[in-house]
């Protein structure tokens, strides 16, 4: 049986429930949204592990049209994120939108029917509209690891954390040295009877400013929502600020190496472990991350740090490059997600076939980070280009929701039945985002990272600009850049 | 002598105007499709004090030139620092079309360049200006002036900073992360010469022969100059538009980035917004 609707969202994370809410708000009920897993809530359904949290303040790290007054601390934690998700999701009556454990195979364009035919776990479903909402960082990356199949105890990537595992007095180990190694490590160290992390290069790290909310100040932020505003324009530009470390302005560059190095003199005092955190690249081209815990936890006796990344695993010993084996009883992988190649590229076909993966095989791109020519009637959210490092992901959802709904609208109003994205003006944007990129750390900071292609060494991942140029360049949509039909 | 502001060279040269020698700063930019951007600090301070961080971020857009005013040898008022500016320009910029953004003192500077050069100053941009000094502004000018005599430092800095930021940013952090800024405040004999020259300001009659497309930027928070200051160049200045920053008088430590997206949005397209339109705040 097929099911056909106007528009198909694809993902309940936070872009496909923001997307539906703004689309509900305004009267439209005509959507479907279909998620492969059981409840909504995309990254923070899926990344519990003890330990996991936000690094934008949640007074910024939530939409802006439904803000909530009772955030529990400034940094939530992600069982709370969560919950305000579900509960975003049940408020606005999205619910009776879901359809879940419908997991997105295959979607095709067909010209015929100037309808996408989208297979899927639970059968065929038409649209003449869809939106992926798929995620950036929704699927988990494993490096690959010789040996990896003859280890015989725990092991499990950070995104799904296997919670009946028992860990207490255990030797683990913990691969990786990202935000979310960071926020795990701490913790393991608490309950392992030893912890070895394998950390292929070391992260700058800087002060947490977190704590809780006392119940006056929540009833405050209830009472007076404007002061909830006023914090998070404060959040946001103190964040935005930090853009300049991108772009090596010897000022701001100057400034985070004091923060980070001050930080680091004043948790570390263990000399082989200072020599071992010390990162040897300039700050800015990963991530900068925050933590209060993490040093302390490395200093630990029972934790033991392999400056050297995991190469490969005989039975339950772990080797590393520099050639030394370690014995434990679980593997924790904290190795990342796939962002520069997303996994339902390959799944997604245009005009004569062309599946978006072959159309990105020199990297990603798309017109305005939002829609890809030949791919007609097809919006993609957190897609190429939209990445952040410096401030809340949400401000690009936001921008991206609007631009989106401004083009139904738009298809609406001159009753289109083919929105095509010009690929003159998409080829202008991605020579656009090359501009902006130029000059930033990400390219000339001399480290491995996740943001750029490793095939063209284009800057595909993230948004190369402050946040807010975002949203003047993309945060409505452009008629001109569409032809329709 | 040199600051580092940008990561690629910035050419920096030095002109005599009035015998008082001034330095300034040029991006260098062959892009060329906005006007060069001038900038003009406020009260005690210098492109590297007002401008580190807006002047390179600028920067990555388009042509920059900054200025250090200087102390003139004879008497300083504000048509010496006026003749600077437009040196600095004719200099640098001659036959060019102009963006000329001013802060504080800078502002009440820009504006009468402005004045005085409509041909040249295309577009203008004043954040946290004023016309003509109140009885709000002389009495704290007042309580400086007597801390500066009495030689206690320690009291002027903290006096500075007290006035200088918004009171939700000061509020908001404790003294050990305040003192940073106040260690910063510096006071030499021209920036206390300028907080004489701040006492006499009336530049309300020049402000009609201004033409330029003109943005004002007040500050919400702002106990040095007020944003009703910055409403009365809005209304006093016909070719004028007006925006809000929630900072204090020292928006560009508070709010640098905000500050940024209002002037490169404007640099880009002055003519975005029509004479007479309060642009809103950014919600984000
Ligand atoms: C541990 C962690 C911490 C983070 N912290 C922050 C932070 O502090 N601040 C910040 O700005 N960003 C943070 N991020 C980035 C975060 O990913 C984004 O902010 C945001 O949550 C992405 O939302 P999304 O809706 O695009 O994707 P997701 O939340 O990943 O949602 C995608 C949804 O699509 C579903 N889906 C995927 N493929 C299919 C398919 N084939 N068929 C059906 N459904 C499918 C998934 O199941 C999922 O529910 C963090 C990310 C991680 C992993």
């Amino acid at each position: 049986m097929t099911t056909h609707t106007p528009l198909l969202i694809i993902g309940t994370g936070f872009a496909g429930l923001g997307l539906a809410m703004k689309l509900k708000r305004q009267g439209d009920n005509d959507f479907i949204i279909i998620e492969r897993s059981d409840d909504v809530g995309g990254t923070w359904r899926d990344n519990r592990y003890p330990g996991a949290a936000c690094d934008v303040p949640s007074h910024l790290y939530s939409y802006s049209f439904k803000l909530k007054s009772d955030w529990s601390r400034v940094f939530a934690p992600a069982t709370e994120i969560w919950e305000y998700m579900r509960w975003c999701a049940q408020d606005e009556g999205l619910m009776p939108h879901i359809h879940f454990n419908t997991n997105m195979l295959d979607a095709a364009w067909d010209e015929t029917s100037k309808l996408w035919r989208v297979q899927t776990s639970q059968g065929e479903y038409t649209a003449n509209v869809v939106v992926t909402a798929m995620g950036h960082l929704a699927d988990e990356k494993y490096p690959a690891i010789e040996g990896i199949e003859s280890f015989t105890g725990e092991k499990f990537h950070s995104a799904r954390w296997d919670h009946s595992a028992q860990l207490d007095g255990k030797r683990i180990a913990v691969v990786g040295s990202g935000a979310s190694a960071l926020q795990i490590i701490p913790e393991m160290a608490k309950i392992a009877s030893q912890l070895i992390v394998f950390q292929r290069s070391a992260p700058y790290v800087i002060p947490r400013p977190d704590r809780a909310y006392t119940e006056a100040e929540k009833r405050r932020f209830a009472r007076d929502p404007e002061s909830m505003e006023a914090l998070r324009s404060d959040l946001f530009w103190g964040m935005e600020y930090n853009y300049a470390q991108r772009r090596g302005i010897p000022k701001s560059i100057a400034e985070a190496y004091t923060m980070a190095n001050g930080h680091r003199e004043a948790q570390v005092s263990d000399p082989e472990v200072m020599k071992k955190v010390t990162p040897d690249y300039e700050i800015g081209c990963k991530r900068v991350l925050i933590s209060d815990v993490y040093y302390p936890a490395m200093q630990s006796a029972n934790v033991y740090i392999e400056a050297s990344a995991l190469e490969r695993i005989e039975g339950n010993s772990l080797i590393s490059q520099d050639g030394n084996a370690f014995e434990v009883d679980a593997v924790v992988f904290a190795t990342g997600f796939e962002a520069i190649e997303p996994p339902f590229a390959p799944h997604i076909h245009g005009r004569n076939g062309l599946t978006l993966s072959d159309y990105w095989s020199t990297g990603m791109q798309a017109l305005d980070s939002t829609t890809v020519a030949g791919f007609p009637n097809l919006f993609i959210m957190n897609g190429p280009n939209t990445g952040l490092g410096h401030n809340s992901v949400l401000y690009v959802v936001e921008s991206q929701i609007d631009y989106i709904v401004g083009g139904l609208a738009y298809m609406k109003e001159r009753s289109a039945t083919v929105l095509e994205p010009r690929p003159e003006s998409e080829t202008d944007y991605v020579d656009e985002m090359i501009d902006r990129a130029a000059g930033t750390v990400w390219l000339t900071g001399g480290c491995k990272n996740w943001y750029v292609d490793y095939r063209t060494n284009r800057l595909t991942v993230t948004w190369p600009d402050f946040a807010y140029a975002f949203r003047d360049s993309n945060g409505e949509f452009v008629p001109e850049h569409y032809a329709t039909a | 002598m040199g600051i580092v502001l940008t990561k690629d060279p910035v050419v920096e040269g030095e002109i005599l105007v009035d015998g008082a020698s001034l330095r300034y700063y040029d991006s260098m930019d062959s892009r060329g499709e906005r006007n060069p951007i001038v900038l003009v600090h406020g009260t005690t301070g210098s492109t590297a004090v007002h401008y580190g961080y807006l002047f390179p971020m600028l920067a990555t857009r388009q042509r920059v030139v900054s200025v250090d005013l200087g102390q003139p040898a004879g008497e300083l008022t504000i048509d010496s620092f006026r003749r600077q500016v437009e040196a600095v320009i004719d200099h640098v910029l001659a036959g060019q079309k102009v963006t000329l953004v001013g802060y504080s003192l800078g502002a009440v500077v820009a504006a009468t360049v402005a004045a005085d050069r409509p041909e040249i100053i295309e577009n203008l941009v004043l954040v946290a200006g004023w016309a003509k000094t109140d009885s709000q502004q002389l009495l704290r000018n007042s309580v400086w002036n007597a801390l500066y005599e009495s030689g206690n430092k320690d009291a002027l800095a903290q006096f500075t900073v007290f006035c200088a930021f918004g009171n939700p940013f000061v509020g908001a952090r404790t003294l050990d992360e305040l003192a940073p800024a106040i260690k910063a405040v510096n006071v030499t004999e021209f920036g206390a010469a300028q907080m004489q020259v701040n006492r006499d300001i009336d530049i309300v009659d020049r402000l009609d022969k201004i033409t330029a497309n003109t943005l004002v930027i007040g500050c919400e928070f702002d106990q040095m100059v007020p944003k009703r200051h910055s409403k009365d160049l809005f209304g006093a200045i016909e070719n004028a538009r007006y925006t809000e920053i929630p900072s204090g008088h020292a928006v560009v430590f508070e709010r640098p980035a905000e500050l940024h997206k209002q002037i490169d949005n404007f640099a880009a397209d002055p003519h975005r917004h029509p004479a007479g339109t309060i642009i809103p705040t950014v919600k984000p």
